[in-house]
């Protein structure tokens, strides 16, 4: 049974991790504020706050993209279509590197961090990539559609995805076709979608996948568009069930199915609070969320508000994302965060690319994040937001750097392992992109005064409690303090850069 | 940090004879220190060290996604292929003839090559029973090498490095890519990731008591390693290690594996003869390190965009040409180093797919597909039987080959394992080493 949090155990400790698992973290007034506020309060605020307006991407409209297909499509000879598809590919390019850092920004910035969070989930769960849908218009389209229901019902959501132009794209279902239809999104909408793998049967798959027929896509305003001609009405033998089915009443049996309440529960529990959560506790949340018709916002007042949520097992459980790890260290610390295609590029090597997941399994998480490659980049990329971003910093290939001839070699599968270009290569002194200058060092007089400066342990508590978004636990800080007093005081601006680096440095900063 | 003039002394012996003069210089001193002294450690223990030059190399490639084993090797004197592909089946003029019943799509040429010049096996109809279609099902299976009912934490790869080369350290499996491949699971984990553009090694330190911080907090506190080896760190006795430990590890084999390797790359240059791909890059890597001495066993990378629901005729066809282009310039690039009979290289894919062509020009997920197999010392030839395409399990091919018993030749015949240990019980090996 899930306990609410007593009250007496809400704390600094306890709003800050509300603050980082439910959003990006934040600064130490705004954990304070949480604090102050109680739980209760502390959680509506994040359901429920509005976010403020955001812009879209200059280039986010259909005709921008009509234009640019309507090039390849006109052309008349091989050469100039070759040509054409090049503008497009080079367009598109910058397009997406735009999109990525727009959906950066908009998380590093929102005062609905909450929503963007579960955007990004569900951006994991209906893992759409790039690579294979190609428009950056269409990408940020599907990025709409999960925003708006992100925190809204599970069901609508799933039907809003099933009809999303970048999914029909990504797994299919535009190009399938009545007769022999294809079985890609049929498949993935049970395994990874609604019930996990073993909880339907290839008879099923076959039978949905019919009646996921004459999903199109309108070439004119880039949404969806049923063709009923393409449409096969006949019976379909779903789950047991007989019946002329559409799509969408294939996801309503699904929904109607115990496990597809379990599957939910279980992934959300897991991005959020811990790895493996006792099958009794997935039980009576499924039961919840499914007596509750899938609403989203009411189960994730029910984890958020349990003592299990702040438990000891689930503090410093998760393993950041580069995605977190980046914002959160924009939103707590105040480092400054590149832009376009170096920022694009330091999420290839952190392992997460938003936009870009490897598959549609999206991001493994956890242990994953982590390995020698990823963990030394963590490391560096900690010093170079302390220091400052240089461009040999920012790494080596650019992105997405499609030249003529990798834009031949680009897998189309969407189970394609990341196939973004490499150029891997460690050798010194290789060619290094001439970017323009980045960021700006951490600007330590922003949040040190000259008191802290001649006080170590002051000084200390408050850069952990700034990084670590908790107040200090003694045995870790009492290693940055030994550090802290073998240099001279009072500490200077390098110093102070030092020590929070080196906090960075730990393993300890790259869970929550 | 440990300060014993001895354990100074072989640092510097070990700087001086082993690693170069290169390393003064280009790699930050705290690492260098605890690099050279873990490696002192090493070179103590009675163990022996391997080299890149006495032992046999695996190089797995994976061909993510499901790869179309009917039109890579095709059967082409069937009929029945035909009738099940009317609009995608590779014409009989763009088959390469192996034996009068299959052939090579053209697109994989170099391949018949390789087989001519007797340094290509086809294994044809490998899978395993009750055929899971999941991409990520199937995956794990054959990463796991379990039976297609059961869950297996670790990988058949991880559970050979636990086995047979403990002592040997985190570079005994090299992935290329940005993520270490289940088959590389185990109970320890083991492995370095080198990722596309990827930089090696930790910046710069250069206050002492920070390197020292730094150090105890990522777990590489002389306390707490000395007088144990590194074969000690590697011991199979942490499963279930929590975020916090495995972050450590893993911090403890960047600073030691990805060091050698940034040195062996900055020594061998590539070969020019590689195609521009993707893959070919990672085999060129590959080939240097191995060449650079890298005392590592298995080298893992992938190619990914076999899933070809729709309109596949080009993309499968440049996927395989790309994959026989890279694989052919590897053995050649071996071959004139004088080590291609050191090394095999095999490719897998999670499942072929099904006989029948879709209404988009594609094909869907289904069962067994060929393996291909390459190396100087293997013995070339076609393993296993052509599956048939008259008798179908719910449109699918039927195995013949067990995916394990491909496993456990590798195993027992070239990497000299002990398959039991490995794959949990033995397998009939095949005859191609």
């Amino acid at each position: 049974m899930l306990t609410p949090l007593p009250s007496s155990k809400w704390d600094y400790d306890a709003a800050g991790h509300l603050l980082v698992r439910a959003g990006f973290g934040g600064s130490i007034a705004e954990i304070q504020d949480l604090t102050n506020r109680g739980m209760q309060q502390s959680l509506e605020k994040l359901l429920n706050s509005v976010p403020a307006a955001s812009i879209p991407p200059t280039w986010a409209y259909a005709n921008s993209l009509r234009d640019l297909l309507d090039q390849i499509r006109s052309s008349t000879t091989p050469e100039e279509k070759v040509k054409a598809r090049q503008a497009f590919n080079k367009a598109n390019q910058g397009q997406m590197a735009d999109l990525i850092q727009w959906w950066t920004q908009l998380m590093t910035d929102t005062n609905a961090p909450l929503l963007e969070k579960m955007t990004l989930f569900w951006h994991g769960h209906f893992a759409t990539s790039a690579t294979k849908v190609k428009p950056a218009y269409k990408m940020w389209l599907q990025n709409q559609t999960l925003r708006a229901h992100a925190l809204g019902n599970f069901g609508t959501l799933t039907k809003a995805v099933s009809r999303d132009p970048a999914m029909l794209v990504w797994l299919d279902l535009a190009s399938s076709q009545k007769e022999r239809p294809n079985e890609n999104f049929a498949r993935e909408l049970m395994e990874l979608f609604t019930l996990g793998e073993g909880n339907y049967t290839e008879t099923d798959i076959k039978e949905s996948a019919k009646a996921f027929t004459g999903y199109r896509i309108n070439r004119i305003d880039q949404q969806f568009r049923f063709a009923a001609n393409q449409f096969d009405s006949s019976i379909k033998v779903f789950m047991k069930k007989a019946g002329p089915w559409n799509g969408d009443q294939i996801i309503n049996i699904i929904l109607e199915q115990p496990q597809c309440a379990r599957f939910v529960v279980t992934k959300i529990w897991r991005f959020f609070v811990y790895e493996d959560p006792d099958a009794s506790l997935v039980d009576e949340l499924a039961t919840k969320f499914r007596q509750a018709h899938y609403e989203i916002k009411p189960l994730l007042r029910t984890i958020f508000s349990s003592e299990e949520f702040y438990s000891d097992r689930a503090k410093g459980a998760i393993i950041k994302s580069p995605v977190q790890y980046l914002v959160q260290a924009r939103r707590s610390l105040g480092v400054y965060a590149p832009a376009g295609r170096v920022l694009a590029n330091i999420y290839r090597q952190l392992g997460q690319v938003p936009f870009y997941p490897p598959n549609v399994k999206g991001w493994d998480g956890g242990k994953s994040w982590i390995n020698t490659g990823t963990l030394t980049y963590r490391y560096q990329i900690a010093r170079a937001l302390i220091n400052g971003i240089r461009p040999e910093q920012a790494g080596l290939p650019k992105f997405p750097a499609k030249t003529a001839a990798s834009t031949r070699q680009e897998p189309q599968g969407q189970n394609a392992v990341a196939s973004m270009p490499s150029n891997l290569d460690g050798t010194p002194g290789q060619a290094v992109t001439p970017f323009p200058p980045l960021t700006p060092p951490w600007p330590v007089e922003k949040y040190v005064n000259s008191e802290d400066r001649s006080d170590v342990q002051r000084l200390l508590e408050k850069l952990y409690t700034q990084t670590f978004q908790s107040r200090p636990q003694p045995d870790l800080l009492k290693n940055f303090v030994k550090v802290a007093s073998n240099k001279p005081l009072p500490l200077d601006d390098g110093s102070i850069r030092d020590l929070v680096m080196l906090m960075m440095t730990t393993p300890n900063y790259q869970v929550s | 940090m440990s300060q014993e003039p001895d354990v100074v002394t072989r640092r510097d012996f070990l700087r001086t004879s082993v690693l170069g003069a290169a390393l003064s210089w280009t790699v930050p001193l705290f690492i260098e220190r605890t690099f050279s002294a873990l490696d002192a450690e090493a070179a103590e223990s009675s163990l022996p060290v391997a080299t890149g030059k006495d032992h046999p190399i695996l190089v797995v490639l994976q061909l993510a996604g499901g790869n179309d084993g009917l039109n890579a090797v095709v059967p082409y004197v069937d009929d029945a292929y035909y009738r099940a592909r009317p609009t995608i089946g590779i014409a009989k003029d763009k088959v390469v003839n192996l034996n009068g019943h299959i052939g090579f799509n053209s697109a994989l040429a170099p391949f018949k090559t390789l087989y001519d010049e007797g340094h290509l096996a086809l294994l044809q109809g490998v899978g395993y029973p009750n055929p899971n279609r999941s991409h990520f099902r199937s995956t794990e299976i054959w990463q796991t090498a379990s039976d297609p009912n059961k869950i297996v934490r670790t990988g058949w790869l991880g559970r050979y490095f636990d086995n047979c080369c403990s002592g040997e350290g985190a570079t005994v499996g090299v992935a290329l890519g940005g993520q270490l491949p289940q088959a590389f699971t185990s109970d320890n984990p083991t492995g370095i990731t080198l990722s596309p553009g990827s930089r090696l090694g930790f910046a710069k330190e250069t206050d002492a008591s920070e390197q020292a911080v730094f150090n105890q907090l990522n777990g590489i506190d002389h306390d707490t390693v000395s007088g144990a080896s590194i074969g000690e760190l590697s011991g199979p006795n942490s499963s279930g290690m929590t975020a916090i430990e495995y972050l450590q590890r893993t911090a403890l084999d960047a600073q030691i594996g990805t060091d050698k390797i940034a040195e062996i790359l900055r020594r061998v240059k590539p070969e020019a003869i590689y195609p521009k791909t993707q893959l070919a890059n990672s085999l060129s890597l590959i080939s240097r390190l191995i060449t650079g001495g890298l005392p590592t066993r298995v080298y893992y990378a992938s190619q990914g965009g076999y899933d070809t629901h729709n309109a596949q005729e080009n993309s499968h066809n440049r996927l395989l040409g790309e994959l026989a282009n890279a694989v052919s310039a590897f053995c050649q690039d071996l071959k004139s180093k004088g080590i291609f009979d050191q090394v095999m290289i095999i490719t897998f894919s999670e499942f072929g797919r099904r006989v029948a062509e879709n209404a988009s020009k594609g094909t869907d997920h289904g069962t067994a597909a060929p393996m291909f197999i390459s190396g100087g010392a293997i013995k070339p030839g076609i393993y296993g039987r052509p599956p048939s395409l008259e008798q179908l399990d719910a449109g699918d091919l039927i195995y013949n080959v067990d995916f394990r018993s491909v496993y456990a030749t590798i195993l027992n015949r070239w990497l000299k394992a002990p398959v039991s240990k490995v794959l949990g019980r033995d397998f009939n090996p095949l005859a191609f080493v």
